[in-house]
């Protein structure tokens, strides 16, 4: 049985929505897809190194007042953090998370290094769109 | 299987995943089920309700054999035949 593939564009850079996008990768883990993420503009910022890992800096996408109880329940539940998800997945199934050029230049990120090391390199919309074409799955988050 | 059947089987290899939420389990069992032999029984705790249908599903996705379920007080156990 062949792979199948996931293409998703991963616009959203809250902590709402990267948590989404973990378990959602974990599932296609588990089914040995072979997946393609590609880091849109709010997500090029959360994979900025210096936003990544700064819990101040990513912040609830619906109902923001509810992010202490949002993270203390993840804890309660020993639920991953997003950066964790996405290694796992990484380390289970083919994940490659794509950097979108412009996204990154509009939060001060030029190559690859300004990026936490879960990013696999910086590409122009083209190459989403071609993975988005060949995917049996394709999700906008 | 019966209940009694499964609490009989010769198990290879158990995961406990009941101190995780869902995709946990999934994740466990996917992840131990690479490290045992084709034909061995994998079985499986936990406590998330969601993993009641999810792991059955997946397994049959990946050809594994689901053999069934044991009801346990707060928790299950499932069992699996790897391909």
């Amino acid at each position: 049985m062949e792979n199948k593939k996931m293409c998703m564009a991963l616009f959203s850079g809250s902590l709402d929505k990267l948590t989404a996008a973990g378990i959602i990768l974990s599932g296609a883990a588990a089914d040995d897809m072979e997946v393609d993420v590609y880091v849109l503009l709010q997500g090029a910022r959360a994979f900025k190194k210096e936003i990544a890992n700064d819990k101040d800096k990513i912040m609830l996408a619906e109902n923001p007042e509810l992010r202490e109880e949002f993270v203390e329940s993840l804890k309660k539940l020993n639920v991953k953090e997003w950066q964790d998800f996405f290694k796992e997945a990484k380390e289970i199934t083919d994940v490659k998370f794509h950097i979108c050029g412009l996204a990154g230049k509009i939060w001060g990120g030029e190559k690859l290094e300004d990026f936490i090391d879960l990013a696999d390199d910086i590409v122009g919309i083209g190459e989403y769109i071609t993975a988005a074409e060949e995917a049996d799955i394709h999700l906008f988050i | 299987m019966t209940p009694e059947e499964l609490s009989n089987l010769e198990i290879a290899k158990t995961v406990d995943a009941r101190g995780t939420a869902c995709p946990g389990p999934l994740l466990e069992a996917k992840k131990a089920i690479g490290k045992v032999e084709s034909g061995d029984i994998l079985e499986i705790l936990s406590a998330d309700e969601g993993t009641k249908k999810d792991i059955p599903k997946w397994a049959k996705k990946k050809n594994h054999e689901y053999l069934g379920t044991i009801e346990e007080s707060g928790y299950f156990k499932i069992y699996l035949k790897k391909q």
